[in-house]
């Protein structure tokens, strides 16, 4: 049958639990009541906190660290329709953790392509992020990007920017990866002020823009070469770009 | 006249760009709290130039001012350019602010020869000892030793730098003393050799080592380049040879018209396909190209030896050890990696290798799967080349580069 759920982690984790305990049989894992008619049934699931946790702590029973990881990973592929592959990795995973590097299974070489994905991405964004200086000197970034990867960004750059308080603003889903001298924090974001930017901020941006040009060699140019690798929607807050 | 920052940075970038090698890949994560800056080991591209070459680091020079006169530079001293240098301190402020806004990686500091060579390596020393003492900067920094400065600053210099390198500049010793008569291969190797000896003192791994040369611009054949890359290689001196399409800026009797010379850009593709081949896949450089031979421009270095082979082939992709798989054309490492992690649940198919996104395109032609094999064309050269001819143009297109190329990355 079809199965309904509100699209949060604690959703999905009391889904794995009734698929369990409730004996379903998915046919289709869906988000958002389809809008055209549906002949089949609609089971609708209601996250639940017990169910969900009992289900994370068998997750982390039975499953090895890294696997436990890509659970999570996926999650964050939130543009992507991958519940239902999600489902058969942990009911493999359950059954037989031996099986899962079986990539001949299309669901499970769904879940490592994907991963896989997502990884690429977090990898790109480490160096395609550009970050301004505010006037009281916090660094600040504004993304947009397919999947969720502002845990990715945050650990990085806490790690890359030593002292210097610093926000990572995800604009497609409203939220921000918040660190200063005192916490480190995802925070959703209803609204904000335009920001105000250091005296030096124009400055610097212009210098860089003078050294990205400056450093392109005119009898190899190919522009097409260059859209392969910096595709045209990760542009946007790329400066260099503007100019 | 004085220049200003913006004016000086956009001639130094603008003298600096045709050293190529820029990665950053290869350091060991070196994350210390609260420091600023940290370097990655896989390499991050934080750009592409028009061109399509990464943009990792801020590679300028420190100065274009050169007593030299290699023939093939922009900066030679016979040429009548405009000079300029940052001062160390500019420099490192720039490089922080760079670094702070997440534009790149770090920096590359290489230099015109100032006066001499160790007024000009102190100089970038000085630069150096600002970033890592000063700032605290724990980002990436490549720093080129200076040919003929002293033992004291290079041993300064490895205590510094994440990289150093020297440029090797041309394939042998006698293009180096028609085109740049101030340079000999022993000046050249020598920084590196010592740089190697005192970081192997301190650590059990040396410094990471690199060097550059040109393609192109002398007459040596890719038979010649492979082998004294090979020997680098072999020696553990270098971590990374790059290579570089001659671009021509100079007229010079011993050099190609400018006018009529186009950088050979597809040769320098297939040198670090070769190249790829001779430090990841096990091959040798005598089994690439016999001697005096110039790598094929038609088809990529392991397709070119598999034609040459073909007793070799087919193989079974179900059962082959790593290492003879890699020599399948048309399979990489990632690939391959995918072949032996699902090969232990069932006997591959063609079938099957599609489902797992892998192309056959070019290894149809080499491979056994299960009961599959390719029957439309047998193992005879000829025929085989036409057939991977007909497959369009993306064998001979430069175009469709490797990105791994230039981040250094698997
Ligand atoms: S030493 Fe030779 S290659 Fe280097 S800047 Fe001077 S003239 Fe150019």
């Amino acid at each position: 049958m079809m199965v309904l759920y509100d699209g949060s982690f604690e959703g999905f984790l009391t889904l794995v639990y009734e698929v369990y305990y409730a004996k379903l049989h998915v046919s289709a894992i869906v988000k958002k009541m389809p809008e055209r008619l549906v002949f089949e049934r609609v089971y609708e699931i209601l996250s639940d906190e017990t169910k969900a946790t009992k289900v994370l702590h068998a997750l982390q029973k039975h499953f090895t660290k890294e696997r436990q990881r890509t659970i999570f990973n996926i999650f964050l592929c939130d543009t992507k329709t991958h519940e239902h592959s999600l489902l058969e990795y942990i009911r493999i995973g359950f059954k037989n953790p031996k099986l899962l590097g079986n990539i001949t299974n299309p669901h499970l070489f769904y879940i490592q392509t994907l991963e896989k994905e997502l990884l690429s991405l977090v990898h790109k964004m480490y160096g395609f992020t550009r970050f301004e200086e505010l006037e009281d000197g916090t660094l600040y970034a504004k993304i947009e990007t397919k999947f969720n990867i502002l845990p990715f960004l945050g650990e990085h750059f806490s790690k890359r920017l030593g002292k210097i308080p610093f926000i990572i603003h995800d604009m497609t889903r409203s939220l921000a990866f918040v660190k200063d001298e005192s916490s480190t924090q995802i925070h959703s974001i209803a609204s904000f002020d335009a920001p105000i930017y250091s005296q030096n901020e124009a400055h610097i941006k212009e210098l860089w823009q003078r050294f990205f040009k400056a450093t392109a060699i005119q009898s190899r140019h190919n522009p097409k070469l260059q859209k392969n690798l910096v595709p045209l929607l990760y542009r946007t807050y790329m400066s260099e770009f503007q100019a | 006249m004085k220049m200003t920052v913006t004016d000086k940075l956009t001639l130094l970038a603008d003298s600096a760009k045709y050293d190529v090698s820029c990665s950053s890949s290869g350091s060991e994560n070196n994350y210390k709290t609260g420091e600023l800056g940290c370097t990655h080991n896989s390499g991050i591209c934080h750009s592409f130039t028009s061109d399509g070459r990464c943009i990792s680091l801020l590679k300028v020079l420190l100065s274009n001012i050169c007593i030299y006169d290699c023939a093939y530079c922009i900066n030679r001293v016979s040429n009548d350019t405009p000079r300029t240098a940052f001062s160390p301190r500019e420099l490192a402020e720039l490089t922080i602010n760079f670094y702070k806004r997440n534009y790149i990686e770090g920096l590359f500091l290489s230099s015109g020869i100032i006066k001499n060579e160790d007024h000009t390596m102190s100089l970038l020393l000085q630069t150096l000892r600002i970033l890592r003492h000063e700032y605290r900067f724990n980002g990436y920094i490549h720093v080129k030793l200076i040919p003929g400065s002293s033992k004291e600053l290079i041993h300064e210099a490895t205590l510094l730098a994440n990289r150093v390198s020297s440029n090797i500049e041309l394939p042998s010793a006698k293009s180096l003393a028609l085109l740049a008569p101030d340079k000999s291969k022993e000046k050249l190797l020598s920084p590196l050799k010592h740089a190697r000896d005192i970081s192997l003192e301190r650590h059990n791994k040396p410094i990471s080592m690199s060097t550059q040369m040109i393609v192109g611009a002398s007459s040596e054949s890719d038979f010649d380049i492979l082998k004294l890359s090979s020997s680098l290689y072999q020696k553990a001196l270098l971590k990374r040879v790059y290579y570089s399409a001659y671009i021509a800026v100079n007229h010079h009797k011993h050099l190609p018209v400018p006018e009529l010379c186009k950088p050979p850009l597809l040769r320098e593709h297939r040198l670090y396909q070769a190249d790829w081949l001779l430090r990841f896949y096990g091959f040798s450089y005598d089994e690439i190209l016999n001697e005096n031979e110039n790598l094929d421009m038609q088809f990529d270095p392991k397709t070119f030896w598999a034609l040459r082979h073909l007793d070799f082939f087919p193989i079974d992709i179900n059962t082959a050890p790593k290492e003879v798989m890699i020599r399948i054309p048309g399979l990489g490492i990632r690939s391959i990696l995918k072949i032996l992690q699902a090969r232990r649940f069932k006997t591959l198919s063609f079938e099957d290798l599609t489902q797992l996104k892998i192309s056959l395109k070019k290894a149809r032609y080499f491979i056994v799967a299960g009961s599959d094999y390719y029957r439309a064309s047998h193992l005879y050269e000829e025929r085989l080349k036409l057939a991977l001819i007909h497959q369009g143009g993306d064998i001979i297109q430069p175009t469709l580069f490797d990105t791994s190329i230039y981040t250094g990355e698997l």
